[in-house]
């Protein structure tokens, strides 16, 4: 799913005497005011319309692969935007094509007879957004293209912010519609559709700490199955319900700031799941700063994937057989399995002058079975690894 | 989680948030920092949330209107 969010929000100090030691640098709001993208959720304060513009182009570079195999790849340029309308309005947007190949398996892990594709996918997200005297409504429109699958999708999103400022209400509504045309002609002019609902809070809680909760909900009908796995038959609804919580603080002392989230997640097909973050942005002289940072994910496996059985005497990937008239609803799908997932990553970024910047990324995924929180997963897969960089360079006037 | 659970979660955030001293408008310096806010880098975000996306049973949760993709 391509993301719509919502831009961040700062407000600048007012009559501020500790402005004389610490300064909040007119670069530093520009920049955030200029990545305000659509996208996440809006701190807890008064979020002025933007002064500038901002172009930037990005570059995702992803690789992924399990032990004997070299599966899917992708590079995915993208052009970033945003541009102040008439003083109270801007409009924002993500344009991006992924140009993904490589090779997945049609079953489990299993490398014999994986199915090889190559595909491009064109994606537009874009916002427009009123900034009003306490708070702002936007509207969203993503549409996104590919060989099989093409997927429409409106928002309307809004946040509403108390009257000394350190509280923002925030609410979303969303409707999404998808067709999908598999190449092996396994379905045809499938259709899937969903609604979200968004509810969220964000408070200052003292100078140096933001918090922010929200409870999303998602109901989908239509076609969920994989066209591309043998034997898979989903169920013809997903519903997921995800609670969030995020927590920010500020170092006063190392100019660093921890960035803590945590998420809770389950969906109507019995997964559930925790996802931990943190990651520290520690700024340098000069304009630069570093950004380690840590992602632990973990879930549960669907109620109607099955585990893999090998055939005794071959033994992997031939399995001993699935009874799929046993089992009306069936995946094999290593993604609706059992498992624990870490995340590994670093980025640099630069401020170049007062109108450019870069940014950096590396980032190394693993997924393994034994890895999940609780219970040692799904047996009988083999771990899968992948590697991304981003690279990133922005304009703002 | 149950409907009920959730309920007692989110009441319990908003009584928490009601009982915080306020902070006042000159004491707000740190909290204007971008990497304080929750979107300093919205594309990279949302690179990330694609590529989870594709691997994972669930994702999503802090946003609406998202458009899919046909991602094996």
């Amino acid at each position: 799913m391509a993301a719509t969010e919502h831009p961040v929000a700062v407000e600048k100090p007012r009559s501020n005497p500790a402005l004389t030691r610490d300064p909040v640098s007119t670069g530093a709001l520009v920049l955030s005011a200029a990545l305000a993208l659509p996208g996440l959720l809006p701190a807890a304060s008064a979020e002025p319309a933007p002064a500038g513009g901002m172009i930037g182009l990005r570059n995702l570079s992803y690789r992924e692969s399990q032990p004997g195999l070299e599966r899917v790849g992708s590079n995915s340029p993208s052009l970033v935007f945003l541009v102040p309308l008439a003083g109270e309005w801007a409009l924002s947007g993500d344009l991006v094509t992924d140009n993904v190949s490589g090779a997945s398996p049609r079953y489990h892990t299993a490398i014999s007879g994986a199915s090889q594709m190559k595909d491009r996918r064109n994606a537009a997200d874009l916002q427009l957004k009123r900034y009003l005297e306490d708070g702002s409504v936007s509207v969203g429109l993503a549409r996104s293209n590919e060989n099989d699958y093409a997927s429409t999708a409106l928002s309307l999103q809004g946040t509403v912010d108390s009257k000394d400022r350190n509280t923002t209400l925030l609410w979303g509504l969303g409707g999404a519609s998808d067709t999908i045309n598999p190449v092996n002609l396994a379905v045809r002019n499938e259709q899937r559709h969903s609604i979200d609902a968004m509810l969220g809070v964000a408070q200052v809680l003292t100078p140096a700490d933001l918090v922010q909760f929200s409870l999303g909900y998602n109901r989908g009908r239509g076609y969920f199955s994989d066209p591309y796995k043998i034997f898979d038959n989903r169920p013809r609804r997903l519903n997921q319900t995800a609670l969030s919580a995020k927590w920010n603080h500020h170092f006063d002392a190392a100019d660093g700031t921890s960035r803590f989230s945590y998420r809770y997640a389950t969906n109507s097909d019995g997964v559930r799941s925790h996802t931990l973050g943190e990651e520290y942005v520690q700024a340098f002289g000069e304009g630069w700063s570093v950004t380690p940072a840590l992602r632990y994910y973990s879930q549960s496996a669907a109620r109607f994937y099955v585990d893999p059985i090998y055939d005794p005497l071959f033994g992997a990937p031939f399995p001993a057989g699935v009874a799929i008239f046993q089992h009306p609803l069936l995946t094999m799908d290593q993604r609706l399995s059992a498992f624990g997932a870490l995340t590994l990553e670093a980025k640099l970024a630069r401020q170049l002058s007062a109108q450019w910047s870069a940014d950096l990324k590396l980032a190394r995924y693993e997924q393994r079975s034994a890895w999940r929180w609780f219970g040692r997963g799904s047996p009988g897969l083999a771990p899968l690894t992948a590697h991304w960089l981003e690279i990133g360079l922005y304009r703002r006037w | 989680m149950r409907p009920l659970a959730l309920s007692i979660v989110i009441a319990a955030c908003l009584a928490g948030c009601a009982s915080i001293e306020p902070v006042a408008p000159w004491q707000k310096g740190q909290l204007a920092k971008p990497e304080m806010g929750f979107a300093d880098d919205v594309a990279g975000a949302a690179y990330a949330e694609h590529v989870y996306s594709s691997r994972e049973a669930v994702s999503g949760g802090t946003r609406v209107g998202g458009g899919g993709c046909g991602c094996n």
